[in-house]
């Protein structure tokens, strides 16, 4: 029978009573738009019509998102390249992300970046960098404003399995510790830094014991395709945080089901890994499942998908309708200050 | 009574003082800068003034303080991130020219961060204490880069640094620190980045400079005084450097010489050469010359430091030499 645990295809989420129905579906939805819309992003990189490289966040949305929902409105955060969930969460429109893919003039960079690399201002969301762990000691300064001022904020950042190898995340992790100031990591273990297992880049590969042991902080580990369980966690460090708690942070165990980028077909990923977690652990799934099992009737989960599908085609069309940037423009804005 | 006179050092420390009495969102970070005042004694008294959440000591983590500062910045703060020596500005580069230099132009979120940085040899620091590393930074749009040559400079630049909404990158000469003395700037006193000053007037031939080369070429155009009139130009900012003073000054003069304690090939030397070849040459009654030490990394013994900086008799010779075109 559908829905059943015992025989379900596909594991569903936590169960946890903290989370609300209505969250459970906002969950959902920031989770599905993430998917759809990467989908859609990976045609129009196949189409030739989205220039450079495309990199996907596919098994990995929930990460995002749960740890997005989690963060009030004055908080901010530096998601990355595979947490666009992060921004939908935050209240990014689809359109304005589309538009930093399609490089148009009144997207967030303006045509002078791509892909996901922007910030949202408004929104709180710090422009991601290439450069690994760059991102780490930014959000320990930003919590340093927040405690400096006794604002009850928190900053937010990510980083990967792969960063964990960066010296920046290491001086970001003790700085923050040091400072004591109110900042939440969330560690995306993929298992992968682009072609490099993690087993072949660190001797020990449990961040969360690394970053307890060696900077007591504290982590929680949880199974980064459940976003109820990531989102319950984060939830908590927030809380932590806010509340004079120092620094926090969380391992979210992912895998990454796509290459490191639209070129990359990933066959040196382990077969196995990406079975399950194409499946079984999809994040996307995982959450459909637990709708059907809190009783959220078919149809209306059905309602969800076609609302988002029609959605991303929307901002899509939207998207594509905006003017391409002016090169006269292109020495605007090089300074805040520019000299006369 | 005689107006009080303080030091290049004192001068900087004044600035800082007074932009953190002015401004609550002026803070300063780095290593020992705390209740220690700093390896040079730059920051001395403004812990005890300013109390640790506005003078913040850190582990040793370049990388770490200065992205730190930007993240602070992004939230409005205006921090002053203090590096020990410029030497160490290999650790946080990428935080500088990655987050720091693009995130204006790319997504108009200002980091108005100041990052002092104190350079320079003639104190026999060595090739990881007396570097003159300013030119790395030349040509990063995004960036300011200014080098004071002198006390009311010193005061005037930082103050404007720390209200600019850019990230300044504030070279502070080691050398310079209690060599220089002069008046006490009063608290108003700001020196507009961008803009180079004209430290000496004169007619046959210009010295561009900056740093420590300003008290070097102004003692020199003073000891040629009777066979030539040598024009001083302070470059101040170097990067965007003042196109416009220089050149109208080489106009002016039709010999041009750069003189900077920077290696040969770095520095703001080669990019001014470039500019009075392109926009000046028409103006020119001699090739453009260049006084700076070779492209080597600063030695340590006193023989082959003092061999290695420009000096009051290389620059003369220098000067001579293209006198004589």
């Amino acid at each position: 029978m559908p829905g059943d645990p015992a025989t379900a295809v596909v594991l569903p989420t936590t169960d946890d009573p903290s989370v609300s129905a209505e969250r459970r579906i906002e969950l959902f939805r920031v989770v599905l738009t993430h998917r759809v819309m990467e989908e859609r992003i990976m045609t129009l990189y196949k189409q030739g019509r989205i220039a450079g490289s495309v990199y996907t966040g596919r098994g990995q949305e929930a990460v995002g998102a749960g740890a997005g929902l989690a963060l009030g409105a004055d908080d901010v955060c530096a998601p990355l390249n595979r947490e666009m969930s992060c921004h939908i969460a935050r209240g990014v429109e689809p359109a304005h992300i589309f538009r930093n893919y399609l490089g148009r003039a009144t997207g967030p960079t303006r045509g002078r970046d791509g892909n996901m690399h922007f910030g949202v201002p408004e929104r709180g969301v710090f422009p991601l960098v290439s450069m690994l762990g760059d991102l780490v000691p930014v959000v320990v300064g930003a919590a340093l404003a927040f405690k400096r001022r006794g604002e009850a904020r928190v900053a937010l950042t990510f980083f990967g399995d792969g960063a964990f190898n960066c010296g920046d995340v290491h001086e970001g992790l003790n700085l923050a510790g040091v400072l004591n100031v109110p900042v939440v990591f969330v560690a995306q273990s993929n298992r992968v830094a682009y072609s490099t297992r993690t087993e072949m880049a660190m001797r020990n590969p449990n961040l969360s014991e690394r970053i307890e042991g060696g900077y007591a902080i504290p982590c929680a580990r949880v199974d980064g395709t459940d976003a109820i369980a990531v989102h319950v966690a984060v939830r908590n460090a927030v809380e932590r945080a806010r509340a004079g708690g120092g620094p926090q942070a969380i391992e979210a165990l992912t895998v990454r089901l796509d290459g490191h980028a639209a070129h990359d077909d990933g066959r040196y990923m382990d077969r196995d890994l990406i079975a399950e977690y194409g499946t079984r652990r999809d994040p996307v799934e995982r959450l459909a499942m637990r709708l059907v099992l809190d009783g959220v009737p078919r149809a209306e989960v059905d309602a969800v998908r076609a609302g988002v599908i029609a959605a991303v085609a929307g901002a899509l069309a939207e998207a594509e309708s905006a003017p391409a940037p002016d090169p006269a423009d292109l020495a605007n804005g090089v300074y805040a200050s520019p000299l006369s | 009574m005689a107006a009080e006179t303080i030091t290049y050092l004192e001068a900087i420390r004044l600035a800082m003082r007074d932009a953190m009495a002015d401004d609550d969102r002026v803070f300063l970070i780095g290593e020992d800068v705390g209740h220690f005042g700093g390896p040079f004694g730059v920051s001395t008294g403004l812990f005890d003034r300013f109390g640790a959440s506005r003078v913040i000591d850190t582990p040793i983590s370049e990388e770490g303080f200065v992205g730190a500062a930007f993240g602070a910045a992004w939230m409005g703060e205006r921090p002053i991130v203090e590096l020990q020596f410029a030497d160490f500005v290999t650790c946080p580069f990428d935080a500088i020219v990655t987050v720091g230099a693009k995130t204006h132009w790319r997504n108009g979120i200002a980091l108005p961060v100041v990052i002092r940085l104190p350079s320079g040899g003639g104190v026999r620091g060595g090739p990881f204490h007396a570097s003159s590393p300013e030119g790395w930074f030349v040509g990063v749009a995004g960036l300011k880069v200014v080098c004071p040559g002198t006390v009311d400079d010193a005061y005037g630049l930082l103050r404007a640094a720390v209200e600019d909404d850019d990230p300044v990158l504030f070279f502070e000469h080691k050398g310079l620190y209690r060599r220089l003395r002069g008046i006490a700037p009063p608290p108003s006193h700001r020196v507009p980045i961008g803009r180079a000053a004209i430290a000496r007037s004169g007619t046959d031939a210009t010295v561009v400079t900056y740093g420590s080369g300003v008290d070097l070429a102004l003692r020199v155009a003073d000891a040629l005084a009777d066979v030539a009139s040598i024009e001083v130009i302070d470059l101040r900012t170097i990067w965007p450097v003042d196109a416009d003073t220089v050149l109208a000054s080489v106009a002016r003069t039709s010999r041009a010489l750069v003189l900077q304690e920077a290696s040969r090939s770095t520095g703001a030397g080669d990019h001014v050469v470039s500019l009075i070849a392109r926009e000046a040459f028409a103006s020119l009654d001699a090739p453009i010359a260049v006084v700076a030490p070779p492209d080597t990394p600063v030695p340590y013994a006193p023989e082959l430091e003092d061999a290695y900086l420009p000096s009051a008799a290389s620059l003369r010779s220098a000067l001579e030499a293209l006198l004589a075109w």
